[in-house]
């Protein structure tokens, strides 16, 4: 029973496309970021009975964030399944679903959430595989919104990101693009082991070319160099890309003249440190930017596995670009100047390039 | 707008320089383009112009100061502001800037704080394990100097150092070049690829000056001191000859044996002709070829020319005669008059000669280049060659008048040498050792007869020349040596 919800409205004009129905004979076609989800899980439903869908307002709402319009109408209230607000009991549930044998996909509308239940998440999916030696397989997904919003606070800001990539045992990926959310989110589904799939609500609106095939998939694993370049690696993923980066990227080729290889890393676990090195080797010079806090923050991990291979090849130290290191405040103007900025990046970058 | 006056880089091995002379004073108006100060660079006084017009505001490096090439030694007062308030807001900076790099920065007493002391004493003591011991009489003074210097260009940019901020953190220019461009015993700042390219190259990371933050010496600065072979403008550098001994002897004190011993600093030319000329004869694969030539003919032509010169009081040398025989010879083999460019894989063969001579100074040794002498005749070669040689010694030669040589002769035949082989001065691949003419007993036609013979030793880069090479370059040479009249031909 789809509602229309009157703030975001994502069905109007891509709706029919994303289910697959109208559009079938288009390979690619131009879905919204929450569309190339949906149309992943869809897909994955359809293909595999096992695979279920559990969180807050997935089902009657159609998802806080439209994720998953329509999708109780379609499969149903065994698979599409409402819960109460009760992250560690829900999660929990999946967890031990995913055990016996189904494929729970859990919806957090915030992995701010998730504090409380990192017992579930890292205390069992990450280890239960392991301790039992390999007897029962952990095949969840827990996906949701990650990160810095819009005026959402303090509280429902965290970059989980790190707390998890952290975790052997878990695989933590970060798409930045609607084509990379179906492909990676559909491996996801399809892996048997725990994935943290991270999204932003920022970035459900953007638009992108999103093959319509429901045999595409996007390897878990394998960073994307987006952009070729010869001055200067830029290593980055998830919303600060769509956000910061890439206009970065182009301010420095416009007014500095300054050639960046762009690195997409769409997984955080296991991380694609080979490209990353290959392009160093290249370009001697190395920028990593996310939205999280730099210390102990995503992009300290990143720069510890790119240090030492990449060592002899470093003309300049490898710099990291990240949020300032306080609570995100609610104020959007405060909230905006906490990130990394076009400017920090570009002032970075030149940094590194002794520009 | 305030403008920092910085040291310029006035040759292409220059790291720092010294203020010899300040032709204005703070609080003077100064016009572009107007002489402010003479300065020395490692190899001659030349005059600073300032580029921007305003009143002189700071000076921060007095007379007899060192500042590194870039590091501010004054400020001008561009603008409308008052000359008191850039003083007041800028002569901090500049003096710290200014004093930080040089090793013995003469400077301005507050520079060096209380905060030094104790960096200096941990960066000397890295200081020792990382660099070639010194001396002991000088070398350690010098060292803690250096790093009671260099601990305070770190501090200021401590804290902004994570650089993830926007332009608000950013760094304040600080000094280029470390100082290290003398390696005299402190810690060089290099990136790891700068040291992997140096190693791979066999470039001594201490004798390169470093553009990056604290002077770190980066690729880019490791691949540009390689003399690039490329523009013939390139090239630099002292160059060789065996004169040393010759030298010692003409500055030698003037009481001997008096049981005195002397500590000689090295001063920033002798640093360069040493790490120079070891490079060359460590990199280069030399081999010798000497030959002996008559010149009875050359100089009975001399002295018929000079007689018919007399009233135009031109006079020519053996030298200049040696110098045309020797640019005619090289067109001729243009094998000889060459650069290797190894880092390129290629050998740059060039169509004019610009010929270098080494000329003894006090204190070391420079070559000023005859460019084109190919195209000139024996009075232009010896008023040009005057010229230049006057002016090295007054230290006065330009950066373009002592660099891009294509092939080089060092003449000892004043000191009554009679035979040496001199080093060659990368990325030329040739090197003429000129030695005295004496009588000499030769055998012509099956007797024994007085001559008088000049030996000339070619010594050559064998990566780049061959011996038949040589050999062939050297018979023609001797041939319009003996021959003077095919010089014509």
């Amino acid at each position: 029973m789809a509602r229309p919800c009157l703030l975001l409205n994502p069905t109007s004009r891509h709706g029919r496309a994303a289910r697959g129905t109208a559009d079938r004979t288009t390979p690619m076609a131009q879905l919204q970021f929450r569309q190339a989800l949906r149309a992943a899980m869809t897909e994955e439903m359809e293909r595999d009975e096992n695979v279920f869908l559990i969180g807050e307002e997935v089902a009657e709402y159609n998802g806080a964030y439209k994720v998953s319009e329509g999708m109780l109408d379609k499969f149903g209230p065994k698979r599409i399944i409402d819960t109460p607000i009760s992250e560690a009991a829900f999660s929990g549930l999946a967890v031990g679903s995913a055990c016996m044998g189904l494929r729970p996909i859990v919806e957090f509308m915030s992995w701010s959430f998730t504090w409380v239940c990192i017992d579930q998440i890292v205390n069992n999916a990450a280890n239960v595989r392991y301790m039992s030696g390999g007897q029962y397989k952990v095949p969840v997904v827990f996906r949701g919104g990650n990160g810095i919003a819009h005026q959402l606070g303090a509280t429902h800001s965290h970059r989980m990101e790190s707390v998890y990539a952290r975790i052997p045992g878990l695989i933590v990926v970060h798409p930045s693009t609607p084509a990379d959310a179906k492909g990676l989110l559909k491996s996801s589904i399809r892996c048997d082991d725990p994935v943290i799939f991270l999204e932003s609500e920022k970035m459900l609106n953007e638009l992108g070319e999103v093959p319509d095939d429901a045999d595409y998939t996007v390897p878990i694993g394998v960073a994307n160099v987006e952009r070729q370049g010869k001055d200067v690696t830029l290593v980055s993923y998830g919303r600060a890309l769509q956000r910061v980066v890439r206009p970065a990227v182009k301010a420095l080729a416009d007014d500095h003249g300054i050639d960046v290889e762009l690195i997409d890393l769409r997984t955080l676990r296991p991380m694609d440190t080979k490209t990353c090195i290959e392009s160093i080797k290249k370009t001697n010079r190395c920028v990593i930017v996310d939205e999280d806090w730099g210390y102990c923050g995503m992009g300290s991990g990143i720069l510890q596995k790119l240090q030492k291979p990449a060592f002899d090849y470093l003309d300049a130290p490898i710099e990291y670009v990240h949020s300032d290191e306080i609570p995100v405040p609610f104020n959007h103007y405060l909230e905006e100047a906490m990130m990394p900025s076009v400017d920090r990046i570009v002032s970075a970058v030149k940094e590194v390039c002794y520009r | 707008m305030p403008a920092e006056i910085t040291m310029p880089q006035l040759s292409d091995t220059m790291t720092e320089g010294t203020v010899v002379k300040w032709l204005k004073k703070e609080g003077d108006k100064v016009r572009a383009g107007e002489v402010i100060a003479e300065v020395e660079t490692d190899k001659a006084n030349m005059e600073m112009e300032a580029f921007e017009a305003g009143t002189l505001a700071v000076i921060a490096v007095p007379e007899g100061g060192k500042a590194a090439v870039g590091a501010a030694i004054a400020i001008l007062a561009t603008g409308s502001e008052k000359v008191e308030d850039v003083k007041k807001s800028g002569s901090t900076t500049a003096k710290a800037a200014a004093s930080a790099p040089a090793g013995n920065a003469v400077a301005r007493p507050e520079a060096s704080n209380q905060q030094a002391a104790p960096k200096a004493a941990m960066a000397a003591a890295s200081a020792g394990q990382e660099r070639v011991p010194q001396p002991a009489e000088s070398g350690g003074a010098v060292a803690t100097h250096e790093a009671a210097s260099r601990s305070e260009i770190h501090e200021p940019d401590g804290v902004g150092h994570g650089a993830t901020r926007g332009p608000a953190h950013a760094v304040p220019p600080l000094p280029h070049g470390n100082g290290n461009g003398n390696g005299n015993g402190s810690r060089v700042f290099a990136s790891p690829l700068a040291r992997r390219v140096a190693a791979d190259k066999g470039v001594d990371l201490a004798e390169v000056k470093g553009t990056g933050p604290n002077g770190r010496v980066v690729q880019a600065d490791v691949l540009s001191y390689q003399p690039t072979a490329k523009q013939a403008g390139g090239a630099t550098e002292e160059k060789t000859t065996g004169k040393p001994a010759a030298k010692s002897e003409a500055t030698a004190p003037a009481r001997v044996g008096t049981g005195e011993k002397q500590v000689i600093p090295l001063t920033k030319m002798r640093q360069t002709i040493a790490a120079r000329l070891q490079q060359s004869k460590q990199q280069i694969p030399h081999f010798y070829e000497t030959v002996d030539v008559d010149v009875e003919a050359l100089s009975e032509l001399r002295e018929r020319v000079n007689k018919q010169l007399e009233k135009e009081k031109v006079r020519l040398s053996i030298g200049d005669f040696i110098a045309k025989a020797v640019a005619t010879a090289l067109v001729q083999h243009p094998a000889v008059n060459a650069h290797y460019d190894g880092k390129n894989n290629q050998i740059i063969r060039y169509g004019d000669v610009h010929l270098g001579m080494a000329v003894a100074l006090p204190d070391g040794l420079i070559v000023p280049v005859l460019r084109h002498i190919n195209q000139m005749g024996l009075k232009e070669i010896r008023q040009r060659s005057a010229e230049l040689v006057d002016k090295a010694r007054g230290q006065k030669l330009k950066g373009d008048e002592m660099s891009g040589a294509t092939f080089t002769v060092s003449n000892l035949g004043t000191f009554g040498v009679k035979e040496f082989a001199a080093i060659v001065n990368p990325p030329e691949v040739g090197i003429l050792a000129i030695a005295a003419a004496e009588p000499r007993a030769v055998v012509r036609n099956g007797q024994i007869v007085a001559r008088t013979i000049m030996s000339i030793t070619l010594s050559a880069d064998h990566r780049a020349v061959d011996g038949a090479v040589a050999a062939d370059f050297l018979r023609t040479l001797k041939n319009l040596l003996e021959e003077p009249g095919l010089m014509l031909v």
